[in-house]
């Protein structure tokens, strides 16, 4: 559905928004994008979309090359685009309906299919007033209908539930969810660990232009070496408490499930691939060699984890909005070079 | 030709817009009964000045008040543009599988209805005031068409700054630029009665043309040498601008 290869874009102020990456979406499948603000994320998808020119690189989009034909990129895509571009001043049923008579639409079907998708996320009722009027998680769900007017097979969702409330966003979750099993391909950005990881089947980590890490969230974690168990031993002296680590950790080293070993804390911590299958074997065996536990913690890497171990740095860094703005300026205000 | 359905369908959005913000007319209805009000009221006696061309100064005021009207709404295509990009529903447009002319080309369709209103808001005004039109019903028609033209060619000014400085103010605030255009005209004295630096402002004004065909229609009818020299002004001004303003927003949009 989608290959991208080499893309780079550089604004014309000389920012390099993308570094030169490389991806390809299968049809079908969910893909997200997961990266902080500024990391290159909506610009790669305004390119996707024809909304901006690369600066070098290939991509095709639903089989066409988004420079040569970016009509026919144009009739196969929705983008939904963070609430941006509604159109504030018009009805909710208006706002839909034009949409749908752009993709050529009659306008009793565009009536129709603006009405079905209405009742779909419960607008219906708001259908009369205008955009402007309405409520952020209201905004959302019109700005994600719109996008779905002409039933295209590829959607682009930009940060789709960020600002929303756990509710809203639990609502447009389930109807993406819907959609995808539906068959559309979806590719989304965002911001939040726990979106991609409920969402995406692969995801691509983006950080400064570039893709660091690409896998599904499970190959992504398991990278990492699995869950972490982590042991503190119960001792009544130092030089017990330590002679009784040594012996605990040898003993973990000859497990064959154990993949890593080290020493932490007042105790030890092990990687293994599963935690839930371990831990059982593990208190055994320090039971059966009377090596008192005082406590036993086990965690799963987060998608938190890999992107600090591929990037160096947390998602949440410090607010980078102004920088977004500027990157965010619509294709023609950087009018001329692109 | 499905620009021309594109075209039509993104006008009506435009035109919907437009009439749903009883803001947008009111003001200007007020401001041309008061203008009529105001110049007819100071200039009343001025008609008697020997070799005056019209018999009461309300025949003679109104093509500047379908001019005035027209000129100061020249950046308004121009600001609803930059607004439809700020609020990110042009884009919206132009991820749609549209001829992009069909956006710049509704907004000039729109800024000429926009002219015709007011210029029909004028005439009726103008009839109430007991204005006699010397050209007959099919020289309002025509005066009509002349007014709607202009507010095309013209809002294409509001658009070509609009997409040169990307500032909603800016253009906003370009109706500064506009007011030589309208007052450095004969709009309250025949040409004939002007003299010095004054006249040679209002020869180089491409507006005066277009006002005194207007004019020529209400006081004097089908008088075509007099008429014809604001037509092809007019004409004139509608290919630059409409050029310039598309080649820009090419230039953006491509």
């Amino acid at each position: 559905m989608i290959t991208v290869e080499s893309l780079v874009k550089v604004y014309a102020n000389g920012t390099r928004a993308v570094a030169g990456i490389d991806f390809a979406v299968p049809g079908g499948e969910f893909f997200g994008f997961l990266g902080p603000n500024g990391a290159g994320k909506s610009t790669t998808l305004k390119i996707l979309s024809t909304l901006l020119r690369k600066t070098s690189g290939h991509v095709v989009v639903a089989g066409h090359d988004v420079d040569r034909d970016p009509m026919a990129v144009r009739r196969s895509i929705g983008f939904a685009m963070q609430e941006v571009g509604l159109d504030d001043l018009a009805t909710g049923r208006d706002f839909l309906v034009l949409q749908g008579l752009l993709y050529r639409q009659t306008r009793q079907e565009a009536r129709r299919r603006a009405a079905e998708l209405m009742e779909l996320v419960g607008l219906t009722p708001v259908a009369g007033r205008k955009v402007g009027t309405y409520s952020g998680g209201m905004r959302r769900r019109i700005d994600l209908v719109a996008a779905l007017m002409h039933r295209p097979p590829l959607l682009f969702l930009d940060e789709p539930t960020t600002g929303l409330d756990p509710q809203s966003r639990l609502a447009i979750w389930e109807h993406l969810e819907h959609l995808n099993r539906q068959g559309t391909t979806i590719v989304l950005t965002t911001q939040t660990m726990e979106e991609a990881d409920r969402l995406c089947q692969r995801l691509a980590i983006i950080d400064r232009g570039q893709i660091v890490a690409q896998g599904s969230s499970r190959a992504l974690k398991e990278e990492l070496g699995g869950d972490v168990i982590t042991v503190r031993i119960d001792a009544s002296s130092p030089e017990e408490h330590q002679a009784q680590t040594a012996k605990a950790v040898a003993l973990a080293r000859e497990r064959s499930y154990v993949a890593a070993v080290s020493a932490s804390d007042g105790g030890f911590s092990i990687s293994v691939a599963d935690s839930g299958a371990a831990v059982p074997d593990l208190l055994r065996l320090l039971h059966e060699n009377r090596i008192p536990v005082k406590s036993l913690a086990m965690a799963s890497p987060t998608l938190d984890d890999v992107f600090l171990k591929h990037t160096g740095h947390k998602i949440r860094t410090e607010d980078t909005g102004g920088d977004e703005m500027a990157q965010a300026m619509r294709p023609w205000l950087g009018l001329g070079k692109r | 030709m499905s620009i021309l359905r594109e075209t039509y369908y993104i006008y009506l959005r435009n035109l919907k817009i437009w009439v749903t913000q009883p803001a947008n007319v009111i003001p200007s209805l007020l401001i041309s009964a008061f203008l009529f009000l105001a110049f007819g009221g100071a200039f009343a006696s001025v008609t008697r000045l020997p070799g005056f061309p019209a018999g009461d100064y309300n025949s003679f005021l109104t093509a500047m008040i379908i001019v005035q009207a027209v000129v100061f709404s020249g950046a308004d295509a121009g600001i609803a543009t930059l607004t439809d990009i700020m609020s990110g529903y042009f884009d919206k447009l132009l991820l749609a599988p549209i001829n992009r002319f069909s956006i710049l080309f509704s907004s000039l369709l729109m800024a000429g209805t926009r002219a015709l209103v007011q210029a029909v808001v004028v005439v009726v005004i103008a009839l109430a005031l007991g204005v006699s039109f010397q050209s007959g019903p099919l020289g309002i028609v025509v005066l009509l068409l002349l007014a709607t033209l202009f507010g095309m060619a013209w809002s294409c000014l509001g658009l070509i700054i609009a997409f040169k400085t990307k500032s909603a103010q800016a253009t906003q605030s370009s109706f500064v630029i506009f007011f030589p255009f309208i007052f450095f005209t004969s709009a309250f004295m025949p040409k004939e009665f002007l003299e010095g630096w004054f006249k040679v402002a209002v020869t180089l004004n491409p507006v005066d043309y277009v006002l005194q065909s207007m004019r020529v229609l209400v006081i004097q009818g089908w008088d075509w040498g007099a008429l014809l020299p604001g037509l092809w002004v007019l004409a004139a001004m509608t290919v630059v601008f409409t050029a310039a303003a598309t080649w820009l927003y090419r230039r953006a949009t491509a």
